[in-house]
């Protein structure tokens, strides 16, 4: 498998000289190859938030690099940015970010409304992802009025609706119970099956011990501490 | 073109989600286009309806000057202003102001030949033949003169009736027949100067619509006015001279005053610029009256202009994240500005137009109609001067949409995840 993602010596150090400065993460090396699952795992401030909008090219790194598909993304400019989060990443945030007020479906399909697709197109995919995730019941329903499982559902469909080649999550089980849980992880392993890369920062157990996940990267502090890959320390 | 016809469609869904904080701002956005509005419709569709009165007057006109103050001037005059090279006709006119201690109210009185009956669209208006000015309709104190013509006279409209043809008739205006309650074969009495009763037979109305030139005005028999005011028959109020060469005008003027040292020629053009100042004064007036209302739109686009709520930013900072572009940000903010910025104006604009071409500029017209005791009923004729409107609305449009641009574009160029954590 080819290496899809990787970082160098990526250290992110949010308002640099200020009082408040605060060193994310120091000096993380990373490789994800095309098609894993990568569970990015620690307690709560130890830089897997970070990491992943930073692989996310949601954020820039302090220093070091960021490469997506061989390409270097931490001095690219925004605009180029903005073209591989959305060709290339879907990205499922812990507090799930949909827009409220304004229902499922349009949420899910806000990313394609900057392209040329019809609007009758993205609908048609739009649905199908519902369909295939259990909520195209609760297409015209006001965000607000779903449960936390339907909301994380809704969350995943719309990082879907591009067709991204890697999946970023970030704690995506944070606000539900073990039922639900099982179900979105039964979602992320469909995903992984259909091809998918997927890299889940989370510090819940229940995740890191599914089977289908292929290697763990423990965090602490800002640094890594340990990667396991398949039960096998590296 | 799909992508900004869907950034459209998310912008007008986005408004809605706002509806109660963008109609707050819709609401007083609209206030202040309406006032501004209402104060350039008004100046302007007031100095129109001046110029229009003005058009055709007398490009001339001579009062005899006593001690400073305008006086009776001797109809003889016209003979030496007649010998000026250039001058055509000469019209003498009669005319002044009573006061009507039983209404308290001023009335405008001028007197015309009566030789010839003028009906209400009557053809027979075309050939009045008295060249008799008509006095402006509203009072006196400190106020400008117009000058009228015969022309004017054809150009008024009667609702009833004739215009005198006999002594002790009158042709009154609408807002006399109300404070009179009287119209068409009723009686109107007038104390003369020396203390005499007067009775005039109705026999016109004005119409409402000519009701800015004729709604305190009184029209009777020339000699009754001689009467009335106890004005000796060689005398008149002024009078109109016609120059056939306008750019002759200031020359007949300077003539007039070296022959008639004792007159004052007041050119048409003077009263035009008087009207202007006046106007451009009064419209001053209620501009800084206004002040604390374009103050509080400032404050309003300063504050859009230095802040976005935690909810747009954070929005503005999940739409970057899931893929759109600093500029599609832009766009969907631009066209927030535009929808928001042009459905005030609109609304604004239609409320100052009612106001004023329909209400009559009820909230501010005592300050820009001046002094008068009938105030006509102001049924003004619309004139938009489309300068004015765009110059307002480039001065809120622009400055509104960019206020609603500049801080998203500071939140579109931040790393999304900043902008997102807050």
């Amino acid at each position: 498998m080819d290496i899809i993602i990787k970082t160098e010596n990526v250290t992110k150090i949010f308002n640099p000289g200020m009082s408040d400065e605060v060193k994310a993460i120091t000096d993380v090396s990373i490789e994800i190859k095309r098609g894993e699952v990568v569970v990015l795992k620690g307690p709560s401030g130890s830089g897997k938030t970070t990491l992943l909008s930073l692989i996310g090219c949601i954020t820039r790194p302090t220093e070091g690099r960021v490469i997506v598909n061989g390409k270097n993304v931490a001095k690219l400019q925004e605009r180029f940015l903005t073209g591989i989060r959305q060709k290339t990443f879907g990205f499922v945030f812990q507090q799930f970010n949909l827009i409220r007020s304004i229902s499922v479906i349009e949420n899910i399909m806000l990313p394609l409304y900057p392209t040329n697709i019809k609007l009758s197109a993205i609908k048609k995919r739009a649905e199908s992802i519902m369909e295939k995730l259990g909520i195209s019941n609760k297409k015209d329903f006001k965000v607000q009025r779903l449960s936390g499982g339907e909301q994380q559902r809704a969350a995943i469909a719309r990082s879907l609706i591009n067709e991204p080649e890697i999946i970023l999550a970030d704690e995506p089980t944070a606000h539900l119970d073990t039922n639900l849980s099982e179900e979105i992880m039964r979602i992320f392993q469909r995903l992984n099956e259909d091809g998918k890369t997927i890299v889940i920062a989370t510090h819940d157990p229940f995740i890191y011990e599914r089977q289908f996940i292929q290697r763990t990267i423990e965090m602490r502090d800002g640094v890594v501490k340990n990667i396991l890959n398949k039960n096998h320390d590296v | 073109m799909e992508k900004h016809k869907k950034i459209l469609e998310y912008t007008l869904s986005s408004l809605l989600r706002r509806r109660y904080k963008n109609l707050a701002i819709i609401t007083v956005f609209s206030f202040i286009v309406a006032a501004l509005y209402s104060i350039l419709f008004l100046t302007h569709s007031l100095k129109k309806e001046a110029l229009t009165v003005l058009k055709e007057a007398p490009e001339l006109i001579v009062q005899k000057v006593s001690g400073g103050r305008h006086d009776l001037i001797p109809t003889d005059y016209m003979k030496r202003i007649q010998e000026i090279y250039g001058v055509g006709r000469i019209i003498p006119r009669y005319w002044g102001y009573y006061y009507d201690a039983i209404t308290d109210s001023n009335y405008t009185l001028m007197g015309i030949n009566g030789t010839h009956v003028l009906h209400s669209n009557s053809k027979d208006n075309e050939n009045y033949p008295s060249p008799i000015p008509l006095p402006q309709g509203e009072g006196a104190r400190g106020r400008v003169k117009d000058v009228f013509s015969d022309e004017n006279i054809k150009g008024l409209k009667l609702l009833n009736g004739r215009m005198p043809s006999n002594r002790k008739e009158c042709a009154i205006g609408k807002g006399v027949s109300d404070v009179r309650f009287t119209g068409i074969d009723g009686e109107i009495f007038l104390i003369d100067s020396k203390g005499k009763v007067l009775t005039f037979h109705v026999v016109g109305v004005f119409a409402s619509e000519s009701a800015i030139l004729t709604n305190d005005l009184i029209v009777i028999n020339k000699d009754d006015i001689l009467e009335l005011f106890g004005m000796p028959s060689d005398r008149a109020t002024d009078i109109a001279v016609e120059v056939y060469n306008e750019l002759e005008i200031p020359f007949v003027a300077s003539k007039i005053r070296e022959i008639l040292p004792d007159t004052r020629p007041i050119m048409k053009g003077e009263i035009i610029r008087t009207y202007e100042t006046l106007f451009n004064w009064r419209s001053g007036v209620i501009f800084t009256m206004f002040l604390g209302a374009l103050l509080a739109f400032c404050i309003l686009a300063w504050d859009k202009a230095t802040g976005l709520s935690a909810e747009e930013r954070q929005e503005i900072g999940i739409l970057k994240a899931i893929g759109w572009e600093t500029g599609d940000v832009l766009e969907l903010k631009f066209w927030e500005g535009i929808v928001i910025s042009f459905t005030s104006i609109l609304t604004g604009m239609i409320i100052a137009y009612i106001h004023i071409f329909f209400l009559g500029a009820s909230l501010f017209a005592p300050v820009l109609r001046g002094w008068s005791v009938l105030f006509p009923p102001f049924r003004l004729i619309p004139y938009v001067d489309l300068y004015q409107v765009f110059v307002v609305l480039f001065l809120t449009v622009i400055p509104y949409v960019a206020s609603t641009i500049i801080p998203s574009w500071k939140a579109a160029i931040t790393d999304p995840d900043t902008v997102m954590r807050g």
